[in-house]
């Protein structure tokens, strides 16, 4: 087990380095300097030069980004917060310290003050929605696969691809008109803001509908055909010949055996909760990760960009470490060297 | 005490009785040679809707809540959007205001008086202003801040306003890469801008200028306090009705009313801006569910999803904002200017307006000149021409047209649908246009140096202004790279001449030159409007998309 876990530590290490000098390589190549976005349309070239210059934005790529390391493990203090820049970036926390991002060019602030209330509330906002996919999901998909082709499996199908298949905007302004505008019994938008007179759990209905119905018919059709693959097997002919209620076949045989594939495919749906939100957070102004993550993308932001990007893979590793940990519970024949 | 008066304001009152000029004219003329606007109403006969007359029955209390982009702001002298203004503009203020009738008033001024000649501006402070840290606002504030703003290091847009009277440009001696001369500027005069004393300023120009109020309500000329070095934030000094408490970018601005301003209101508590991102369709959401009790801008295509809802008013004004289509000379295709009118030809206007405006829009004339500009002179109009467009081409060289890329970009909704429009219409004579759009961001990258464009002008109260920023020879937001010696010393003779007849005539040759020879294809002039809930009090849209928080109230 801890030589399990050792090596999961080191892949996880592994893919973040090569994942953060591809968001530094690709951000090389991307039309736009970062100081050029920072002063707006109006400034002159002799300003953009001073400021580059400041931003230390011309040094070789593997200069910066091996000061990027240096700065994020506390090895150097960040460059950019010496006063003598005059760019005014000061990080309460101070220059030099374990896991420091640097600082937002686009926000004007330590990432470390910005990245974590978004993310905290993408995951609340993830959170819930999982909440909600994983009993729905389940019900859908093993409700169709107990009766492969019959009315009722014709029937959730036919509502799972509908669900699946209405993009997040379409199913967002479909709501709002519904429930803002011709019902009003919700907000339009979720700002998480209590000043604007709505609770903040009302807030949260819409966004988290939005994540539902477009992710659980596909986790649901997963399940679906896992489920048929069982139903399939001698062991549930016996049972069922023998006498055994549906019930008792479907959640004493059935199920532990069909969780196993999909199990991966819900564990995935964290990932895609977390940083494919994106549309979902744009439409109803809500202050996630996702919005953060394109704002700061757009505008070039690499220290946002990057902090990003290392918090969405150690996240894709927990889940995958998570799921492997789920097998062995489902299946005890799977056992890990 | 008994104001002098400009020995040209009897006869500009002789000539509005002979009907020589329109009584919104004289107001304008009077009230720029220093006659205070009540005055100038008066002598007009017509009420004075001036916005300092501030109604004081207004019912106080309550947080006002705006939906509007939050954007960073580095320094309020270089803000580049009306968003970042309207955030400043709560807590530091102007000179001068210029009205929604495009008449400008002293603001922290009390007045101002002018030379005969336009070169000698003397500027009254106000004596009962004091920043919200208790100091009294004085000489040497004003004096620091405009000598601030033509300090060319700096790199406020004041400095393309201010050149040509208070700046000149001077060359370096060094060359920039491509071997052209580098050029800088600086006041031309020690004491271009000089403290009387400690209420009084001066302003020494070299040239006649007479835009120098409206100059100093530009949306960067604020005045800030010279001990923040031209830093901005929460807790930032000013003059202003409001403190600003809390900022984030892509969130929200939070303000909070003084109790001590010196002008009228705030009738508010709190004031803030909700930033409710890039998605239009979130504004009207935010609408709908009362999240936010107004918009600082709402498109056509908003407006009619908004207009049915019961708490809603719609505000709409005309305004000078227009999107215009403008061309390098020095490119290949674009050389010949029979090209160039011959673009102007193949537009039809009305139906651009109708597609990417749904109609909220006044054709526009080519010249980047309004009809409500005073300084405006109508010349014949012409509508499209297909077949003297394509001659036109053919006699230049493109019998069979050409294709050409042009850079846009996605937002504003209505600056892209104006390009494809635009693109659309420019094929039945031949010129197929490639559209490349990119990022807001990017594009400004290469919004000047793109050989074909089009750009989004923002709203201002004479036309001289925007020549000026750019079509003049070498300023910095010259986009067009237009050049044209007749058209720079016209233009410098415009913004000196006085008598507003004398001056349309010089204005109608300038209009001219735009029509026949002129970098641009400028199809409408654009009503800007937006929505407010029906219990926000005393709000009135300004054609400049300026908030002032402090004039409105909530309706109990």
């Amino acid at each position: 087990m801890a030589t399990f876990l050792f090596k999961r530590l080191s892949m996880m290490v592994l893919t973040m380095v090569a994942a953060s000098f591809l968001v530094f390589a690709v951000s090389e190549f991307t039309p736009g300097s970062v100081a050029r976005k920072s002063l707006g349309p109006f400034a002159t070239q002799q300003q953009v030069d001073i400021l580059t210059e400041k931003l230390r934005a011309n040094d070789p790529l593997l200069v910066r980004y091996f000061r990027w390391v240096g700065v994020l493990l506390g090895a150097i203090p960040d460059p950019l917060q010496d006063p003598s820049t005059g760019l005014n970036f000061t990080d309460p926390r101070g220059a030099q310290y374990f896991g420091n991002f640097g600082y937002s060019t686009l926000n004007k602030l330590p990432v470390n003050d910005v990245i974590w209330d978004r993310l905290a509330n993408t995951a609340l906002l993830a959170g819930l929605a999982f909440l909600l996919i994983v009993p729905l999901s389940i019900a859908f998909g093993v409700l169709s696969g107990l009766k492969e082709g019959g009315a009722l499996d014709r029937t959730l199908s036919v509502v799972c691809i509908t669900f699946t298949s209405i993009p997040e905007f379409a199913s967002g302004v479909f709501l709002v008109t519904l429930f803002v505008i011709l019902w009003p019994v919700l907000p339009g938008t979720s700002q998480l803001d209590e000043g604007s007179g709505w609770p903040i759990a009302s807030q949260l209905v819409l966004p988290v509908a939005v994540l539902v119905i477009y992710d659980f018919g596909y986790v649901a059709r997963m399940i679906r055909v896992s489920m048929i693959g069982v139903m399939e097997r001698p062991f549930i002919r016996t049972a069922v010949l023998k006498g055994m209620s549906t019930r008792r076949m479907v959640f004493g045989h059935a199920l532990r055996n069909a969780m196993i594939a999909p199990f991966t495919v819900l564990l995935l749906q964290i990932n895609f909760l977390i940083s494919g939100v994106v549309v979902t957070e744009l439409v109803f102004a809500y202050p996630g990760f996702g919005r953060l993550l394109l704002e700061a993308s757009l505008f070039g932001d690499i220290a946002t960009l990057e902090a990003a990007t290392l918090i969405t893979v150690a996240i894709a590793v927990t889940t995958q470490f998570i799921g492997d940990l789920g097998y062995m519970l489902l299946d005890p024949r799977i056992r890990v060297s | 005490m008994e104001k002098p008066v400009h020995p040209y304001i009897p006869t500009l009152i002789e000539e509005m009785n002979e009907g020589a000029i329109s009584r919104r004219d004289f107001l304008r003329r009077a009230t720029l040679l220093g006659l205070s606007a009540a005055a100038a109403y008066s002598v007009a006969g017509m009420a004075d809707p001036s916005g300092t007359a501030i109604a004081q029955d207004m019912p106080k209390g309550g947080n006002l809540r705006i939906g509007m982009r939050c954007m960073e702001i580095k320094d309020p002298h270089l803000v580049d959007f009306a968003e970042k203004s309207n955030v400043v503009r709560q807590v530091c203020e102007f000179l001068t205001f210029t009205n929604r009738d495009n008449i400008t008033e002293p603001f922290l001024l009390e007045r101002w008086e002018v030379s005969e000649d336009l070169k000698t501006w003397t500027l009254f402070l106000r004596k009962d202003v004091k920043w919200r840290n208790g100091r009294q606002f004085n000489a040497d504030d004003v004096v620091w801040n405009l000598k601030r703003v033509a300090d060319p290091a700096v790199g406020s847009s004041m400095l393309g306003l201010f050149t040509g009277y208070l700046v000149q440009e001077i060359e370096t001696g060094e060359k920039d890469e491509a071997g052209n001369p580098k050029k800088s500027s600086k006041l031309w005069a020690d004491n271009a801008i000089e403290k009387v004393d400690d209420h009084t300023v001066r302003l020494n120009a070299f040239a006649p200028q007479i835009a120098v109020p409206e100059h100093l309500f530009h949306y960067v000329m604020f005045m800030l306090d010279p001990e923040e070095n031209g830093a901005f934030g929460p807790g930032s000094n000013g003059t202003g009705p409001f403190e600003m408490t809390e900022y984030t970018v892509g969130k929200n601005a939070r303000f909070k009313a003084r109790t001590d301003y010196w002008g009228g209101g705030p009738f508010i508590d709190t004031f803030e801006y909700v930033d409710l991102g890039d998605n239009p369709g979130a504004a009207i959401a935010a609408m709908a569910s009362k999240q936010v009790d107004g918009l600082s801008e709402a498109d056509a295509v908003q407006i009619n999803a908004m207009k049915a809802f019961p708490h809603v008013a719609v505000h709409g004004v005309q305004t000078t904002q227009t999107a215009v289509m403008r061309m390098h000379p020095d490119v290949e295709q674009f050389k010949d200017k029979r090209v160039r009118k011959a673009m102007r030809l193949g537009i039809d206007r009305d139906a651009v307006i109708q597609t990417a405006l749904l109609g909220a829009g006044v054709p526009g004339e080519d010249h980047h000149v309004a009809p409500s500009h005073p300084e405006y002179f109508p010349l014949p109009k012409y509508s499209r021409d297909v077949e003297k467009a394509k001659a036109l081409l053919a006699e230049a060289g493109f019998p069979d047209g050409f294709e050409v890329d042009m850079t846009t970009r996605p937002d504003p909704n209505w600056e892209f649908n104006t390009s494809q429009v635009m693109a659309e219409q420019l094929k039945e004579i031949g010129i197929r246009i490639n559209i490349k759009t990119l990022p807001s961001a990017q594009y400004w990258e290469v919004w000047t140096s793109s050989p074909f464009s089009v750009t989004g002008w923002g709203h201002r109260p004479l036309a001289i202004m925007t020549l000026a920023l750019a079509y003049r020879s070498n300023q910095a937001w010259n986009e067009s790279k237009f050049s044209n010696a007749e058209f720079d010393a016209l233009l410098t003779e415009a913004e000196g001449i006085l008598d507003p007849k004398e001056r349309s005539k010089v204005m109608a040759r300038i209009e001219e030159i735009m029509q026949e020879e002129g970098p641009i294809v400028q199809p409408y002039w654009r009503v800007f409007s937006t929505v407010m809930d029906k219990k926000v009090l005393g709000f009135e849209l300004h054609p400049s998309q300026y908030i002032q928080a402090h004039k409105y109230a909530i309706a109990a």
